[in-house]
C-alpha cells in the first residue's frame, strides 16, 4: 500500500476496487471504504467478473471477463488521453515513458475495450471521466489482479493509471492493495521467496556479500553451502511449480531432483495442480510440516512413511512484530507459554540449526551491533525477539527499517490510545510519530512515512520522491525528477540520484573526514555505518534518490503492459489478435508453457465454461485452520460453486445436485451446484478453501486420528488450469475453464 | 443524552452489512450454544441482483410492545427497565407461540431429541443474561455470557467489522445513523 486505510476514510473521493473482494477477504478494509462513503460521499467503483458482496456495495458495478484487466485499464486511459485529461505536469516532471502507453491506450476504443473485457463501451467512458473529474481516487486491488499469466502487467498497469491521473504521493490516492492474511506484509519484505533476500535485496553477488557482513559470517563459507557456486545467485523453486522439481516432466534445471519438502505455515493445499502436487508429495524421500494445525498435505498424499508433522506454536504463544497491510509494524505479546508439546517457530528453526551443525552462524548477527561505526559482536547471548527486530533494523535499508527498534515498537503497541485512527498521527507523548512507523522510517528518529512518494512533506516527516533505481538515464533521458519537483525542505533543489558513496560529496554539497569515508559502505544500500543515512536525512534528502516513476520495464518480455488473452481463453478469435507469451525457458529452474498451451487446442469448444476462484467470508487460505471450528464450518457446510440457474439447467442441474467439473489438463472434481446470480451463465465461481477430497476422493482415513475438521471437501485447485504469471510463476488462478456434467 | 431510562435497541446499517457473519459466530462462541441455534442470523436479499442485494443482521429486537410477551401462555418473558426482552427457561414449556408471533423469526428452538421435540426456547439476551442470579454458573449455562452486567458491549456488535449493528440507548443509535446519513446525504 501506498497510502493506508485511514488516509482512504479521510480523503478518497473515489475508490476504484479491482480484483479484490474486501468484504469476504478483508472485512475490517472494507470498513473503511464504507466509511469513506458515509463521510466523503466517495463513490464505490467495483471491477469483478463476480458480483462480490463488494460489489454489492458498489456504486458502479463491472463486470468483467476473467483475465482482461490489462485491456480494460487501457480502455479507460484512452478516454482519460483523448480528451486530454491526463495530469500533464505530473507526467511531464516525474514520470518516464509515459509516451509508449498512450500511444498503446489510443489502440483501446471504448467499443474495442468493451469486445474484449465485456463491459458496456458507455460504462468505460462513464468511469473514465469519473475517474478524471473526480480527485483524489485511490486504486485498490488484490489476488485478482495477481493470479494471471498477465500478472505482472496487471499489477503494472494499476499504478500507470494513478501516474496518468497524477494521483500518487498524495492523500487519497496512490495505490492500496490489500493483503489477506496476517502479516503477509511482513513475509514479503523478508522475502520469504525463492528469488531473493530479505529486503527485496535480490540474489546478486554484492547482495550476498552484505548479508554475509551484516549476518557476521565468511562469504566463501556461505558460498560453500550450495551445491555449486552458480546456484548461489540462481532462483530456486517457487511455490508455484517446486513439484517439477520431483516430477521433472517438464525441463527442469537443478543439481539434483527436488528430494526432500518443508512446509512451515504454507497451506500449499491452496495451490494450483492439486494432482501435481500429490504425485510429488507421494515421490518424496522426505516431508516435514510444520504448523498449529494439520496441514492438508498430510492428508492429501497417499504416502505411508518418511512424513512428519511438526507442532507449532500460534502467534499467542511467542511475542515479535507483524508488518500490516500499510507497512506498518505491530507488536504482540505473548499471552501463554506454547502449550504442549509445540514450539515457537524460531526454536524449531534453532533446533535444527543445531543439528545441521551451523546454530552459531545461524544466530550470530543477534549478538552484533554497530558501535563506532562497523558492526561487531557486542555480546555473548542474544534476547529474543528483541536483537532479531534490531538484526532487521540494522540491515534491512533499502525500504528503510532503520527506524524499528523494538523498544519503538513496544512503544506503539502499548499506547493504542495516543493515536489518530485516521491520521495515524501521535499525541501527547507520541507526538511526531505515524502509528506503527510505515516504512520508510529511516532511522531511530523519523517517524515513518504514511504516505509514499509525497513530496510536499519534508523526507524527515515522511515524504519522499520516487525511488532511483534503474539507472540515471535510459535511450538518453535523465531518470531523475524534473527540476521543478523538488521534495520540501530537502537542500537538493529537484531530482537527484540515489546516494552511494562516489557521489556523496557531489550531491550533498559536503566532504566527508578520511574515517568516514573508511567506513562507509559503497551506497546506501548496503552502508552498515548509517554515515550516508545520516547526512541524507540532515540534508533533507531521501538515501534512495528523487527520480521518475518508470512505466517502461526494458527487461521485461513486455516493456509495457499489453493485453493478452488467458492461457485458457473463452475467446479464441481473440488469442489469435492477443497470443499470449513464448513458451519460457527456466524461470525458477523449469520451463513454462504459454502460447503453445494457449493453442494446443481450441479450448473452449470442449470447456465452454469460465472458472473464477473465490473466497468465502469464514474460510481463509487452504480453511483447514478455520474448517476446525464448528461455527464457521456451520456457515459452509460443504464444497460448492455458484451457478447461474439458466446454466445449471442446461445440464439438467437442480439446486443442490452434485456436478462434476473438468480441467483441460484432465483432471476433475466433485460438487454441490450452488443457484447463484452472482454469477452469469458463461461462468462458475469456487471457493478455494476446502481440501480433504480428491477427484471425488474422500481422503478421511488420512487425516491422524482426531484431527479432521468438520467439513472437508475438493480443492478447487484440482481444477485450477495450467497457467503461471511470466515473471513471478504465480499460477492463474483467476482465469481458466471447464466443462460441467451432472453427478 | 436523553433524560430517564435508557432504552435498549440494535439497529442494523444496511449500507454497511458485507454479510461476514462475525455477529452471528460470535454469538454462538460467547454463549457456547449448540450448532443449530442461531441466536443472530445474517440474511441476504436479491442476492446478485446490482441495485437490489442487501444483508442485514437479525436477532431479537427487543422490541417495546414485544408480540411474544403478549402472546405466551406461561407468562414466561419480562421486560427489563432498559427494554430488554428476557424470559425464564424454567418456565417455558416450549409451544412456540412466540415463534409465530415474532416479526423477526428470533426465538429459536433445538430440536436434537427423537421426534424433533422442542425444548425450552432459546433468543438472544443483548448479552444481558437471564433471571438466574447475575453471573452465576447457572445464569451462564442457560442463558449464556451476561456482558451487560460487567459493563460491556453485546458481542455481536462489538466485532461487528463494519460498524453496521449498532446497540445501546435507542437516541444514541439514532444520533450515529442520522450523522451517518446526513454527511453522505443520501439514503436513509
Amino acid at each position: 500500500m501506498t497510502n493506508h486505510f485511514g488516509d482512504v476514510v479521510g480523503h478518497s473521493k473515489v475508490i476504484f476496487i479491482i480484483g479484490a473482494n474486501s468484504a469476504a477477504a478483508n472485512p475490517i478494509g472494507m470498513k473503511h471504504f464504507l466509511q469513506a462513503k458515509d463521510r466523503n460521499n466517495a463513490q464505490l467503483i467495483v471491477v469483478d467478473p463476480v458480483f462480490t458482496k463488494t460489489a454489492a456495495k458498489a456504486d458502479h458495478f463491472l463486470r468483467i471477463r476473467t483475465g482482461t484487466d490489462v485491456a480494460l485499464v487501457y480502455g479507460l486511459m484512452h478516454v482519460i488521453f483523448k480528451n486530454g485529461w491526463e495530469d500533464k505536469e505530473f507526467i511531464k516532471t516525474r514520470v518516464y515513458g509515459m509516451d509508449e502507453i498512450k500511444a498503446e491506450a489510443m489502440k483501446w476504443t471504448p467499443e474495442l475495450t468493451a469486445d474484449v473485457t465485456g463491459i458496456p463501451a458507455e460504462q468505460i467512458v462513464q468511469i473514465a471521466t469519473i475517474l478524471a473529474k473526480t480527485k483524489p481516487a485511490t486504486v485498490v486491488w488484490a489476488l485478482g489482479i495477481t493470479q494471471h499469466s498477465t500478472g505482472t502487467s496487471n499489477t503494472r498497469i494499476l499504478p500507470i493509471l494513478q501516474l496518468v491521473l497524477g494521483n500518487m504521493g498524495k492523500n487519497g490516492g496512490g495505490c492500496n492493495i490489500i493483503r489477506g492474511h496476517d502479516n503477509v506484509q511482513g513475509s514479503t519484505d523478508m522475502c520469504c521467496l525463492a528469488d531473493s533476500l530479505s529486503g527485496y535485496y535480490g540474489l546478486a553477488e554484492g547482495s550476498w556479500k552484505y548479508f554475509a557482513k551484516s549476518w557476521g559470517v565468511d562469504y566463501e563459507w556461505l558460498k560453500g553451502r550450495f551445491a555449486a557456486p552458480e546456484w548461489m545467485q540462481a532462483k530456486g523453486f517457487s511455490l508455484a511449480k517446486w513439484w517439477q522439481g520431483v516430477l521433472q516432466e517438464e525441463t527442469t534445471y537443478s543439481s539434483s531432483p527436488v528430494r526432500a519438502l518443508w512446509v512451515q505455515g504454507n497451506g500449499i493445499t491452496s495451490m494450483s495442480q492439486q494432482v501435481k502436487i500429490q504425485e510429488a508429495l507421494d515421490k518424496l524421500d522426505l516431508v516435514v510440516l510444520v504448523d498449529p494445525f494439520v496441514n492438508e498435505a498430510a492428508v492429501l498424499t497417499n504416502r505411508k512413511d518418511d512424513m512428519y508433522l511438526l507442532p507449532a506454536a500460534t502467534q499467542f504463544e511467542t511475542e515479535g512484530s507483524v508488518t500490516a497491510t500499510n507497512r506498518t509494524s505491530q507488536w504482540r505479546s505473548k499471552v501463554v507459554d506454547p502449550l504442549y508439546e509445540s514450539k515457537t517457530d524460531h526454536d524449531i528453526m534453532f533446533l535444527f540449526a543445531e543439528r545441521f551443525g551451523f546454530y552459531d552462524e545461524y544466530t550470530r548477527a543477534m549478538k552484533m551491533a554497530v558501535k563506532d561505526r562497523e558492526l561487531q559482536p557486542v555480546k555473548e547471548e542474544f534476547v529474543w525477539p528483541d536483537d532479531a527486530c534490531r538484526e532487521i533494523a540494522r540491515t534491512i535499508k533499502t525500504i528503510g527499517l532503520g527506524g524499528w527498534t523494538p523498544e519503538r515498537l513496544r512503544k506503539h503497541q502499548e499506547n493504542w490510545h495516543m493515536f489518530d485512527p485516521l491520521t495515524l498521527e501521535g499525541k501527547g507523548p507520541m507526538k511526531g510519530e505515524y502509528y506503527g512507523l510505515p516504512w520508510p522510517s529511516w532511522d531511530e528518529n523519523h517517524p515513518g512515512s504514511p504516505v509514499l512518494y509525497d513530496v510536499n512533506t519534508p523526507v524527515t516527516a515522511g515524504g519522499m520522491g520516487f525511488r532511483n533505481r534503474f539507472g540515471l538515464e535510459h535511450d538518453g533521458v535523465s531518470q531523475l525528477a524534473d527540476p521543478s519537483v523538488s521534495v520540501k525542505d530537502s537542500k537538493i533543489a529537484g531530482g537527484y540520484p540515489e546516494i552511494t558513496k562516489d557521489n556523496i560529496e557531489q550531491v550533498l554539497g559536503i566532504t566527508l573526514t578520511a574515517a568516514e569515508k573508511e567506513k562507509m559502505g559503497a551506497n546506501w544500500k548496503v552502508d552498515l555505518s548509517g554515515i550516508i543515512n545520516e547526512k541524507c536525512l540532515a540534508a533533507g534528502v531521501a538515501p534512495y534518490g528523487n527520480a521518475r516513476a518508470r512505466v517502461k520495464v526494458w527487461q521485461f518480455p513486455d516493456p509495457i503492459p499489453k493485453h493478452r488473452e488467458p492461457i485458457h481463453s473463452s475467446r479464441p478469435d481473440l488469442v489469435e489478435r492477443f497470443p499470449s507469451y513464448d513458451d519460457q525457458k527456466n524461470n525458477f529452474r523449469v520451463d513454462v508453457k504459454f502460447v503453445s498451451e494457449q493453442k494446443a487446442q481450441e479450448w473452449v469448444k470442449d470447456f465452454p465454461t469460465m472458472l473464477v476462484s473465490m473466497r468465502v467470508v469464514n474460510l481463509s487460505g487452504a480453511g483447514m485452520l478455520e474448517r476446525t471450528s464448528k461455527y464457521l464450518s456451520h456457515l459452509t457446510p460443504e464444497m460448492f460453486a455458484n451457478i447461474h440457474p439458466d446454466l445449471a439447467l442446461q445440464y439438467g442441474l437442480r439446486d443442490g445436485d452434485m456436478m462434476w467439473l473438468h480441467a483441460p489438463q484432465g483432471t476433475k472434481i466433485r460438487v454441490k451446484a450452488q443457484y447463484s446470480l452472482t454469477v452469469t451463465p458463461d461462468r462458475i465461481a469456487l471457493p478455494y478453501n476446502f481440501a480433504g477430497v480428491m477427484q471425488g476422493v474422500d481422503l478421511s482415513d488420512n487425516y491422524p486420528e482426531g484431527t479432521k475438521p468438520y467439513t472437508i471437501g475438493e480443492s478447487s485447485n484440482t481444477i485450477t488450469n495450467y497457467g503461471f504469471d511470466i515473471i513471478t510463476q504465480i499460477p492463474e488462478y483467476n482465469a481458466g475453464l471447464c466443462r460441467i456434467e451432472k453427478a | 443524552m436523553s433524560n430517564g431510562q435508557a432504552r435498549m435497541k440494535f439497529y442494523c446499517d444496511t449500507t454497511r452489512c458485507i454479510e461476514c457473519f462475525a455477529c452471528s459466530v460470535a454469538c454462538s462462541e460467547a454463549h457456547e450454544l449448540p450448532v443449530g441455534i442461531s441466536r443472530r442470523k445474517v440474511v441476504t436479499m436479491h442476492e446478485g441482483i446490482p441495485g437490489k442485494e442487501y444483508s442485514i443482521s437479525i436477532a431479537c429486537m427487543h422490541c417495546t410492545d414485544a408480540p411474544c410477551e403478549q402472546v405466551c401462555p406461561v407468562d414466561c418473558f419480562y421486560i427489563r427497565e432498559d427494554g430488554i426482552v428476557l424470559h425464564d427457561k424454567n418456565k417455558c414449556i416450549g409451544c412456540g407461540y412466540c415463534l409465530y408471533a415474532c416479526p423477526f423469526g428470533a426465538p429459536q428452538f433445538p430440536r436434537d431429541g427423537a421426534f424433533g421435540t422442542k425444548g425450552a426456547m432459546d433468543k438472544c439476551t443483548m448479552c444481558a443474561g437471564g433471571p438466574e442470579e447475575t453471573n452465576s454458573a447457572r445464569e451462564r449455562h442457560l442463558y449464556g455470557h451476561n456482558r451487560i452486567a460487567e459493563g460491556k458491549v453485546p458481542i455481536c456488535a462489538a466485532v461487528c467489522a463494519t460498524n453496521a449493528l449498532l446497540v445501546g440507548d435507542a437516541e444514541e443509535v439514532s444520533t450515529i445513523y442520522r450523522k451517518r446519513v446526513s454527511s453522505r446525504g443520501k439514503g436513509a
